[in-house]
């Protein structure tokens, strides 16, 4: 798609979309959100949807932001302490490495 | 040199190959040219416990060590603290194959891997990598049953363990046993690595890699947790460890109906019991002369020696012969059978055992002098005592008949490690257990590869044909037909037989013999083949009659040689002919008799003489196999602390190769070179492309060749 | 490790033909099919070499004399390079025959791709097919651990593996360059001195390990071949010249 040949409106309803879209704990439709409408909200000269896609921008990327880190951390807790967790780190994994604690 | 020159040149032609066939890739002739790969070789694996791992493993993509051949104290100062191209992979001789050697190598970095050669030159006066206390934890003695008598308080009954074997170790262990690939790793090392006056060897360096990836890990609770986690949830399923596990082999002079299990009405058997496994260090390298095939043989020769008296002259009571498998890793075969009988699972339950005789190591008797071993807390019952009062006094009759120094132990020593503890785990059977150890074992090379032929003093006279060999009574075989004479007579007066009839008993020297040979030498000879299905004998060295002895590791249940152990089913064979009785049956019938509740059928294949094989036939006996897994995994308690809880870990492959190493110098320069020759070429394609008109410019002008 | 070996063996290898397909292929998506279909034409012939090779040794199978081993490893090596002419001259006409329809092809009107351009291009593709089939299972073995030499060779065979592969490509793009000129030129001697040199060629690589005897040859050919395909694709002295000049005039006008 080209975002060129949309009308603004389109644009901002498809920014939306995507941003409603993301709480479905899909912070990938965020990621392509702030990806695809980063130029529109706050490169291009101003139009009158500007402000409003701006903010779902925006919130975007903080959802974005809040992901990133929370899996961060997770992923981070989880590989430190999975042999020490011994039975619930098992439960945990989806596959479990042969040959390592 | 001639196979070296057609090896670039296939710059053109190599590959033709491998356009059709692609799967050659991995054999490619380059590889071929880096790599010696050592096929001969053993391997330390991991084996788990409820609590603890045990043995050794390489990292997935195996271990690579530069080679050093550990000959002097020198030398092992070199590879731990001095040499300059750590890490090393070590090429141990046996002498250097002890505790505190593994140990400081377990305890550096510098050291990725070890092989150790496996000979007799340079063997040291004892040698057992077992703990001093075998079967510690398993066995009847604990805080609740003669407390001062566990953990070997009384005695250490194997007082030269290490414990070696317990021990865990995170780089790749492995034996050679081949001489010719020994001498390929030596020619190697002293073309390459040897140290000249001192200093270090130059580049190229001869190394070795070791592949012995494990994928158990921790223990048996996790493994078994982790690989049934894979079971329900994943899409194709990893099995991390089998549980240790095989067949014992059981049979009686009076036949048992197989198919109604548990108490048996008016029968009262002698159970006569020895082990049918042994171990090692490394995996499937247990030759367990002195520590297995003693009491195997003594007892099969003793089972020989019974049949023609116990047809003719039954005595009162019923005689159990049972061969334990598996009793090396805390009594696998003997806890499932008590554990059997006492859920009515088994063809008798636990009050028809009327005693128990069980033969230990048997094999060296110094002077020969045996003991009865007995249990000092059973006896404290009085019928017990009485009952084992008896038992002693009759071999001790008997034994004197013999001439054998028979003697009867002191009260305050506990049961040897042996199967009857767990018949007393849960009963207070009277039994003894027989063995030519007063105290501590005798045997010096106790679960370790050197418990051989040499071990039990069986040797021959030289220039002798295999054949020769075979029914050649050695001084060892005459000794154990003693040994196995006194069993049987003891087995039949303890039974119930008449005093008049044991002097009928002898057990033949010449059996003796044969199955020594059989076990600790040569297991694919013409007896063995002719008491073995025909099947096996024509497969010949790809089933279970692969040339050399038997090994006695009892592995982890199916095998690619069929799912039963080859010492097991060699037991069950040799029980079979030599108890049964031939019959007229074709092969099919025998294959599928009418009934089996009191026999098993047997095809044989029969004797062969030289200008023809034999004649097959059907053998009909009451010998049986019966599974041999702990209880603990039935009962799915993998963190049990009653029941043997052993496994073996999985692993994808086992193997060794030898190669040279480049020096990081040469390596850097190589990349040097790429680098520069890359930038070099963009930079020229650049500028010739950018003055491509220029250069070039007469191509448009021609007329031909515009289109 | 030899991760280093790798890389290195690859840069050596690959990097001058990486570098003229950056520079000089990968603008043109027509130049991109031809070079395509080259390689395919390429590995035609190697399928074809490849079966006759199968007969034959299936054909000797069995027979331990050495020399006989040698005798079809020569057969083979001189007919696969036969082969490869062979398909390089149906390639040719193929080129020749599908010109107009490339043409449409071309993005660009106007800017068409001379038969020089096409004989370097499919020289290119037979060249890094070539390679990489010489290469790559080397290229594979010298991620290590292990490098060559426990039978006694020497320690530099992947370099000069990957040396050879370097002069190999670029043999084949010159090769391609002067073939497909003695094509349109209907110059037979032309067609029959590559082809000549790539026997020779093929020839001295079978005296390997003997690379003190086989790499400054093979060099000393590929310099001759550039030499000849740059005059063979309208380039002269004059034009050198004319770049010197121009460059040194350019040199002053700077100072």
């Amino acid at each position: 798609m080209n975002l060129e040949r949309i009308p603004n409106e389109e644009k901002l309803q498809l920014c939306r979309r995507y941003y409603l879209g993301g709480f479905a704990f899909l912070p990938f439709l965020w990621l392509v959100n702030v990806m695809w409408f980063f130029k529109e909200a706050f490169l291009k000269p101003a139009y009158t949807e500007q402000p409003q896609l701006k903010s779902y921008v925006k919130k975007s990327a903080m959802g974005l932001l809040l992901w990133v880190a929370v899996l961060t951390t997770w992923i981070t807790i989880f590989q430190h302490f999975r042999a020490r967790w011994g039975e619930v780190g098992d439960y945990l994994s989806f596959t479990i490495p042969l040959g390592t604690a | 040199m001639r196979k070296m020159e057609d090896l670039i040149s296939i710059n053109y032609v190599k590959l033709l190959i491998i356009a059709l066939f692609y799967t050659c890739v991995s054999c490619s002739s380059v590889e071929k040219k880096i790599y010696v790969e050592l096929n001969d070789t053993v391997p330390c694996v991991r084996l788990l416990n409820a609590t603890h791992q045990i043995g050794c493993q390489s990292s997935m993509s195996g271990d690579t060590g530069v080679l050093h051949v550990l000959e002097s104290e020198e030398d092992l100062d070199w590879i731990l603290n001095t040499g300059p191209h750590p890490p090393y992979m070590i090429v141990m001789e046996t002498a250097f194959f002890n505790r505190s050697v593994m140990l400081r190598m377990k305890n550096s970095s510098r050291v990725s891997g070890v092989a150790v050669i496996v000979s007799k030159t340079g063997l040291a006066e004892n040698f057992s990598p077992h703990t001093t206390c075998p079967n510690q934890n398993t066995g009847v003695y604990s805080a609740s049953y003669g407390p001062e008598l566990a953990n070997c308080n009384v005695t250490a009954w194997n007082p030269l363990g290490n414990g070696l074997s317990y021990e865990d170790f995170s780089f790749p262990v492995f034996a050679l046993k081949d001489e010719n690939q020994t001498q390929v790793i030596r020619k190697c090392y002293e073309e390459h690595n040897l140290r000249v006056n001192g200093s270090a060897p130059q580049y190229p360096l001869c190394a070795m890699q070791l592949f012995s990836h494990m994928h158990a890990v921790t223990d048996t609770v996790t493994c078994m947790r982790r690989t049934d986690l894979q079971n329900r949830f994943s899409i194709n399923p990893e099995v991390m460890c089998d549980p240790l596990s095989d067949f014992n082999v059981w049979s009686s002079t009076r036949p048992l109906n197989n198919s109604a299990k548990g108490h048996k009405a008016n029968e009262s058997v002698v159970i006569a019991a020895t082990r049918l496994d042994g171990r090692s260090f490394f995996w499937e390298e247990a030759p367990a002369a002195e520590g297995t095939v003693s009491g195997i043989v003594t007892l099969l020769a003793a089972v020989h020696a019974l049949q023609p008296v116990t047809q003719q002259a039954p005595p009162p009571r019923n005689i159990f012969f049972t061969f334990f498998q598996g009793e090396a890793f805390d009594y696998i075969g003997s806890s499932k059978m008590v554990y059997d009988m006492e859920r009515n699972e088994f063809v008798i339950d636990l009050d028809n055992v009327h005693s128990m005789l069980e033969i230990g190591q048997v094999g060296l008797r110094s002077g020969r002098n045996l003991w009865m071993h007995s249990d000092p807390v059973s006896l404290t019952n009085s019928s017990v005592m009485d009952e084992v009062t008896k038992m002693t006094d009759n071999m001790q009759s008997i034994a004197d008949g013999l001439h054998i120094s028979l003697a009867k132990l002191n009260v305050t020593q506990p049961l040897p490690p042996s199967s009857l503890q767990r018949f007393l785990r849960v009963r207070p059977i009277p039994g003894l257990v027989l063995a030519d150890h007063q105290t501590s074992f005798i045997n010096r090379y106790y679960e370790s590869v050197y418990d051989d032929a040499e071990n039990l003093n069986v040797s021959y006279p030289p220039n002798l044909s295999p054949d020769e060999q075979l029914v050649f009574e050695t001084e060892e075989a005459k000794s154990l037909a003693e040994v196995a004479t006194l069993v049987a007579r003891s087995l039949y007066k303890q039974a119930g037989g008449e005093e008049r009839n044991l002097n009928n008993i002898t057990a033949d020297p010449r059996i003796v013999a044969q199955l020594l040979y059989g076990f600790l030498i040569q297991k694919n000879n013409s007896w063995f083949r002719s008491l073995l299905p025909p099947e096996v004998t024509k497969k010949g060295a790809n089933s279970i009659l692969s040339s050399g002895p038997p090994q006695f590791y009892i592995g982890v249940g199916p095998r690619n040689i069929g799912p039963v152990h080859s010492v097991t089913r060699f037991v069950q064979y040799i029980m079979a002919n030599l108890t049964g009785a031939a019959t007229n049956l074709t092969e099919t019938q025998c294959q599928n008799p009418e009934s089996k509740d009191l026999f098993s059928y047997f095809w044989v294949s029969g004797p062969s003489s030289v200008n023809s094989s034999g004649e097959p036939f059907c053998v009909r006996a009451p010998v049986r196999l019966a599974k041999a897994v702990s209880p603990a995994f039935e009962r799915m308690e993998y963190g049990s602390r009653d029941y043997s809880t052993w496994t073996e870990s999985r692993w994808k492959s086992i193997r060794a190769r030898v190669f040279l190493v480049a020096s990081r110098e040469l390596e850097m320069l190589t990349l040097g070179v790429g680098v520069a020759v890359l930038l070099l070429s963009l930079m020229v394609t650049y500028f010739i492309s950018s003055k491509a008109d220029l250069l070039f410019s007469s191509a448009r002008e021609t007329p031909t060749t515009t289109y | 490790m030899t991760l280093a070996v790798f890389f290195g063996c690859a840069f050596i290898a690959f990097g001058p033909a990486f570098s003229l397909f950056v520079f000089t292929i990968v603008k043109d998506p027509l130049r991109i099919i031809i070079l395509i279909a080259g390689a395919f034409f390429w590995l035609l012939s190697l399928l074809l070499s490849s079966l006759v090779w199968f007969i034959a040794v299936k054909a000797c199978n069995g027979v331990q004399d050495p020399t006989l081993h040698r005798a079809l490893l020569i057969f083979g090596v001189f007919f696969s390079v036969l082969l490869q002419e062979v398909f390089r001259f149906a390639y040719y006409r193929l080129l020749r025959k599908a010109n107009e329809g490339l043409a449409s092809i071309s993005d660009e009107d106007g800017l068409d791709i001379s038969v020089r351009q096409m004989a370097y291009v499919a020289g290119l593709g037979f060249g890094i097919m070539s390679g990489a089939f010489s290469m790559i299972n080397i290229l594979s073995d010298s991620l290590g651990p292990g490098t060559v030499g426990i039978f006694g060779d020497s320690q530099y065979y992947f370099v000069t593996a990957a040396l050879m592969t370097l002069a190999l490509t670029l043999l084949h793009t010159f090769w391609g360059v002067v073939f497909f000129e003695g094509c349109e030129k209907s110059r037979w001697w032309v067609i029959a001195a590559v082809v000549a040199l790539h026997l020779l060629v093929a020839g001295l690589s079978l005296l390997n390990p003997l690379y003190e005897a086989s790499l400054p040859p093979v060099y000393g050919i590929t310099l001759l071949m550039a030499v000849w395909a740059f005059f063979s694709s309208g380039g002269s002295l004059h034009n050198l010249n004319t770049l010197c000049t121009r460059r040194k005039a350019e040199e002053e006008s700077a100072q």
